[in-house]
């Protein structure tokens, strides 16, 4: 066998064999940024975002989620029905309606243009 | 809208920025801890007592009614709770000593989205009231079945 028949010749080498590694690396940061872009899209529109404390801005307040709901009670699924048990659910049920209700969430009115000191001047002044 | 106002968002463009971006983060928490509390309510509760009541071949069609329009209000909820964040994040985004107006306006928005999601939580809170109505009648016709077996 001869050597020579083994050897390649430069010029028949093509861009994409030259550059492989170049363009697999491109491809590669291609592919994720797409995929980026698609889990973003997914993050925010599905409502993800809204819950996501740990973004930046949620600092002050991220001490106070509350993660242990444990005096809120799981009623049974099985089991009879009976007055005893329709008592017990009653019992359970009042006490946490009573504590959902007892806030008044997203009241008041913090956004109106007085609330945030760019009322009208005149308005505010005639009153 | 007045030069005069014009001239007052100017003026008071990053005290109203800062109550708005506190405003922001506290309703952020307010989202995520009664948003837990509303959806435990149906399914740690309404929705067990429905599958106990059906378990025992008991009519529950009163309590799975009001469970259902429970749980589509908490639908619109989330969903009008994104808008709202959303319409106040792009208001944050404005820079309100340069155009005063587009940010009055986009406060206006997101003033409008937030009175909706005040509206579900009424809402939430009267089928709650609802629910409890719907278990008293259960109660009281089941008084009454059992009272009607005993004779």
């Amino acid at each position: 066998m001869n050597d020579s028949q083994l050897i390649t010749p430069v010029e028949d080498v093509s861009f994409r064999d030259k550059h492989r590694f170049t363009l697999l690396i491109l491809v590669a940061i291609l592919v994720t940024f797409v995929l980026v872009l698609i889990s973003m899209a997914i993050y925010y529109s599905s409502g993800a975002a809204q819950l996501d404390l740990s973004r930046p801005g949620y600092k002050g307040v991220r001490a106070q989620v509350v993660t242990n709901d444990s005096d809120f009670q799981n009623y049974s699924s099985t089991g009879s029905i009976n007055q005893n048990t329709i008592s017990e659910f009653t019992t359970l049920y009042n006490k946490q309606a009573q504590k959902t209700k007892a806030v008044d969430a997203f009241g008041g009115d913090p956004l109106s243009p007085d609330s945030l000191g760019i009322g009208d001047v005149s308005e505010q002044s005639s009153l | 809208m007045t030069d005069q106002q014009i001239d007052k968002i100017r003026t008071n463009c990053v005290s109203a920025k800062n109550t708005l971006n506190q405003l922001h983060a506290s309703d952020a928490l307010l989202r995520v801890n009664r948003g837990q509390i509303y959806e435990s309510m149906s399914t740690k509760l309404m929705n067990r007592f429905n599958s106990r009541v059906a378990n025992n071949s008991f009519n529950n069609n009163n309590l799975t009614i009001v469970t259902a329009s429970y749980e589509s209000t908490l639908d619109t909820f989330r969903s009008d709770y994104i808008a709202y964040e959303e319409r106040l994040s792009s208001t944050l985004a404005i820079d309100c000593s340069k155009q005063p107006v587009a940010f009055y306006d986009a406060i206006s928005s997101a003033r409008t989205e937030r009175n909706k999601v005040h509206t579900d939580i009424l809402k939430l809170n009267s089928y709650i009231d609802q629910y409890q109505l719907a278990v008293a009648q259960f109660e009281k016709d089941f008084k009454t079945s059992s009272s009607g077996v005993k004779k």
